[in-house]
């Protein structure tokens, strides 16, 4: 203590007085107490920022146009589909299956709903057997054997003016969700 | 011969091979001091000795020759991308026995009150990097180099047929560092054993330094002090990670099917695979009732369980058996511990239901995509 | 002594030689020695003195060293296929053909590739080291994680490389990979919760706007998916591994240096 007022009182003209260095701290104190609420207010700018500038890269990787194959196709005439018969022919093209039963015809995904590999129509078990992790579907698309969580997704299926089968991929029915009562996903010949 | 390859055919099979280790195990790297005195009992510790580190050796490269001279086995392990997981195999045989026989050697110094082997007494402690460092480093990246040349030029790097979206090949695998999640892929659906699965394991690795407060045991080999850090983190490592990835790799064939070391890779064996729910072996066949059209009824069971096992037994055990841990770690440490831990076990336990139960999912909700 | 000296001392002692390696002449003595570390970039990775122990082959296997110098083969490697490999589903696989094939000293693509794998393993089993010494422990925890973040972008870089040879094994490994993208909780598709995030009909996570698109640039794997892929893998990952290995080997001085029992 004593030693510090020693150099108070040896003050060079250059440092202020005492009493400007009292008033110094003074301001010091009413900044202390702004500067708290500047610091937040920077820290919020600086988080909104750097939040931001995230978003937009992040925005960056999902482009507003895809340059895709197309997604809705013609698929000849109903009487092109064997009844009782999974036909291949939009297999490699589209990555569809059209299956005709009794009643109609619907679009099969080949997709797998495992992990997206293309299980193989195997004729004689009539099944699609999956050779990735060995799931197999029945010509419904209902999942019955391997680690697939469920049913093939079947597409929207429909008929145009000149009699042609019309495809649409962008529309899909899902038959857990009950969509496959839905009239789209089956076309009725 | 051929009884022999049957033989290994058959234990081979993860039943018995993953049963095997795991009872194996805690007798190999014993996490407790009851565990380790049989281990000391039964003279398995003779492993790290340089004639078990022979014994192991032989034991595994004579097993190889005597594969190759197998036609199935022989396709499997040759092919260029399985090379280096023959490697790796030796390699952990090899860097096991390196840290475990001088960790042994230094629990009988820190036993018999002398200073570990990696300890020297001040001055004579240090030496200078110019020249015993650099030398090291490049003798080992000349002898690398070599290495990596004559790998080179003997093994062709593979190149399949053109990618082809619409023909999956069969068996379709992902790049062998990656089997072992791919093995927890038939037993948990992708959302989980690719996503939050490996999520869990980086958070864990991660938080091994926070959770393993013990400062002792830092810069040497040593086991019997760190007993059951090590005896947990070799589990993780060596089984539930190599040993998944090696049978992914030499075991896991067409369809994603299981065969033996020694057996042909035949893509149209049948096998039955039909699962079922828990909520199916609950209300289907032991209330003899149809499932509830409520999904929440019907997962009730499911639900129930995994409250039971997240909510109630760490809060449990912290009181019962881990009563000493929960009391060192503190609850933040303790909670995040077990859970990590509870995760873990969890991939045994669904594999065991799996293979005596085919039970496929304890909770079961595909209208959300959610299935466990 | 004769002081007629030999034409590599010679060198040694002149003007050009002592420009480029400060000091110049061969580090005899201990002074020297310490000088040739602290004078240069690439040595001073190095601590000037280390424990006798950390010397020892069995004690670290060197695996973390050898983790780094297969990064720099797979770096120049790598950089030399960049020149042929032309990142485009009509020319990839051909391009990865004429490697092995047109190229002189085919084997850029053996030493990449295999150099990848050794790479895994290398740091599979420094990290299994580091364990088994206990180097984790403080007041190493945080370089542990670290190390960590290195393990995980070596698996990624790995599998980003996996697709651009464009066959069938990698377009199989990566579909089944990011696959499992869209079936992140919340963020894919095909997610548990995912369902959850939407307005009335209007759903927000679709298959052209989930964390599988972001990783493959479309709803099917493609043209986009190949191009992301190559960027990541030449250019976005080498980038933030390098930062990281940057942090690592600061810490390890500066928390001490390698570890060492007390
Ligand atoms: C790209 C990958 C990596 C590189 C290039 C690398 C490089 C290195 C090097 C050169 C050392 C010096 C000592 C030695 O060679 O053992 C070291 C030490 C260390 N590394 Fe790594 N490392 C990598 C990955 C990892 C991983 C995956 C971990 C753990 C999860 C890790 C944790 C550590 C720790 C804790 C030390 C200090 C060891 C001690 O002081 O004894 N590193 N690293
Ligand atoms: S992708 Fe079909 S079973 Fe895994």
């Amino acid at each position: 203590m004593p030693e510090d007022k020693k150099k108070t009182s040896t003050i060079s003209p250059k440092t202020p007085p005492p009493a400007a260095l009292n008033k110094v701290e003074k301001e010091n104190e009413v900044n202390r107490r702004t500067f708290f609420s500047w610091l937040s207010l920077g820290w919020v700018a600086f988080v909104a920022a750097t939040g931001g500038f995230f978003t937009m890269m992040l925005r960056f990787f999902f482009p507003n146009v895809l340059f895709e194959p197309v997604q809705t196709f013609r698929a000849g005439y109903p009487d092109d589909y064997t009844v009782g018969e999974v036909d291949l022919r939009w297999k490699e093209k589209y990555g569809v299956w059209m299956v005709r039963n009794d009643e109609g015809i619907y679009v099969l995904s080949t997709v797998c709903t495992h992990l997206g590999c293309t299980p193989n129509w195997q004729p004689s078990a009539k099944k699609f057997k999956c050779p990735c992790h060995g799931s197999g579907f029945r010509m419904t698309g209902i999942h019955f054997e391997g680690p697939a969580p469920r049913p093939l997704e079947r597409f929207k299926i429909s008929l145009a003016d000149d009699g042609q089968i019309i495809v649409d991929k962008t529309q899909k029915y899902q038959q857990e969700k009950g969509q496959w009562n839905d009239p789209e996903s089956f076309l009725k010949v | 011969m051929d009884a022999f390859k049957s033989l290994i055919n058959y234990v081979s099979n993860p039943t018995i091979l993953f049963t095997a280790v795991l009872v194996g195990f805690p007798f190999v790297f014993p996490p407790t001091n009851w565990f380790y005195k049989v281990h000391k009992k039964l003279g398995i510790d003779k492993l790290w000795t340089k004639k078990g580190l022979i014994i192991m050796v032989a034991i595994t490269v004579a097993f190889f020759i005597f594969g190759l001279g197998d036609d199935n086995f022989k396709k499997i392990v040759l092919k260029p991308d399985n090379v280096p997981i023959s490697g790796l195999i030796i390699l952990l045989i090899f860097f096991t026995w390196l840290s475990l026989s001088q960790a042994y050697k230094n629990d009988k110094l820190i036993d018999e009150g002398k200073p570990v082997d990696e300890y020297y007494e001040a001055p004579n402690d240090k030496v200078l990097v110019w020249p015993d460092l650099v030398y090291v480093e490049l003798i080992s990246l000349i002898l690398f180099s070599a290495f990596m040349l004559i790998w080179s030029i003997g093994l062709p790097a593979p190149l399949e047929e053109p990618a082809n979206p619409s023909e999956s090949p069969n068996p379709a695998k992902a790049p062998w560092y990656f089997l072992g999640l791919q093995e927890m892929l038939v037993y948990f659906d992708p959302w989980y054993a690719g996503v939050v699965l490996p999520t869990f394991i980086i958070i864990g690795l991660m938080a091994i330094p926070y959770i393993d407060t013990d400062p002792n045991g830092s810069g040497y080999y040593s086991y019997k002090n760190r007993m059951l850090s090590l005896s947990i983190y070799l589990f993780g490592w060596l089984v539930l990670w190599n040993v998944l990835i090696v049978i992914g790799t030499f075991l896991r064939g067409p369809n994603w099917g299981f065969f033996g070391p020694f057996e042909y890779w035949d893509s149209h064996r049948l096998e039955a695979l039909t699962n079922v729910n828990l909520s199916e072996i609950i209300y289907i066949k032991w209330l003899n009732m149809g499932l509830p059209s409520n999904i929440l009824l019907r997962e009730a069971p499911g639900l129930l369980i995994m409250f039971l096992t997240f909510a109630v037994t760490p809060p449990l055990l912290a009181r019962t058996a881990l009563k000493s841990f929960y009391e060192r770690l503190g609850s933040t440490r303790y909670t995040i511990f077990v859970v990590l831990m509870i995760f873990g076990v969890l991939l045994p336990v669904k594999m065991y239901l799996r293979w005596f139960f085919n039970l496929k999912y304890i909770i079961s909700m595909p209208e959300f995509f959610f299935n466990f | 002594m004769s002081d007629k000296k030999n034409i590599f001392e010679r060198i040694a002692e002149g003007q050009i030689w002592k420009s480029i390696f400060r000091g110049g002449g061969a580090p005899k003595s201990r002074r020297q020695r310490m000088m040739v570390v602290l004078n240069s970039v690439f040595l001073h990775l190095h601590p000037v003195r280390l424990p006798k122990h950390a010397v020892k082959l069995k004690f670290t296997w060197c695996m973390g060293g050898l983790s780094f110098f297969i990064f720099l083969i797979l770096t120049i490697s790598g950089i030399l296929l960049m020149f042929y490999y032309r990142p485009t589903i009509e020319y990839a696989y051909t391009d990865i053909m004429d490697l092995t094939e047109q190229v002189p000293f085919g084997i850029m693509r053996e030493i990449h590739r295999w150099g990848a794998h050794a790479m895994v393993i290398a740091v599979w089993l420094h990290m299994f080291r580091v364990f088994m010494t206990g180097s984790y422990k403080p007041p190493r925890e945080f370089n542990w994680s670290v190390g960590v973040i290195l393990l995980v972008l070596t698996l990624l870089l790995s599998f980003t490389g996996y697709l651009l040879p464009w066959d069938q094994l990698a377009i199989w490994a990566i579909a089944v990979g990011s696959n499992m993208a869209g079936a992140t909780p919340f963020l894919g598709a095909e997610g548990p919760g995912s369902s959850l995030l939407a307005i009335g009909d209007i759903n927000f996570i679709t298959k052209a706007s989930d964390a599988r698109f972001g990783l493959i640039g479309g709803r099917f794997l493609g043209e986009a998916t190949l191009l992301r892929f190559y960027v990541l893998h030449c250019i976005g990952l080498p980038f933030i591994i390098m930062i990281f290995m940057a942090v690592h080997f600061w810490r390890i001085r500066k928390d001490g240096g390698i570890s060492t029992p007390v």
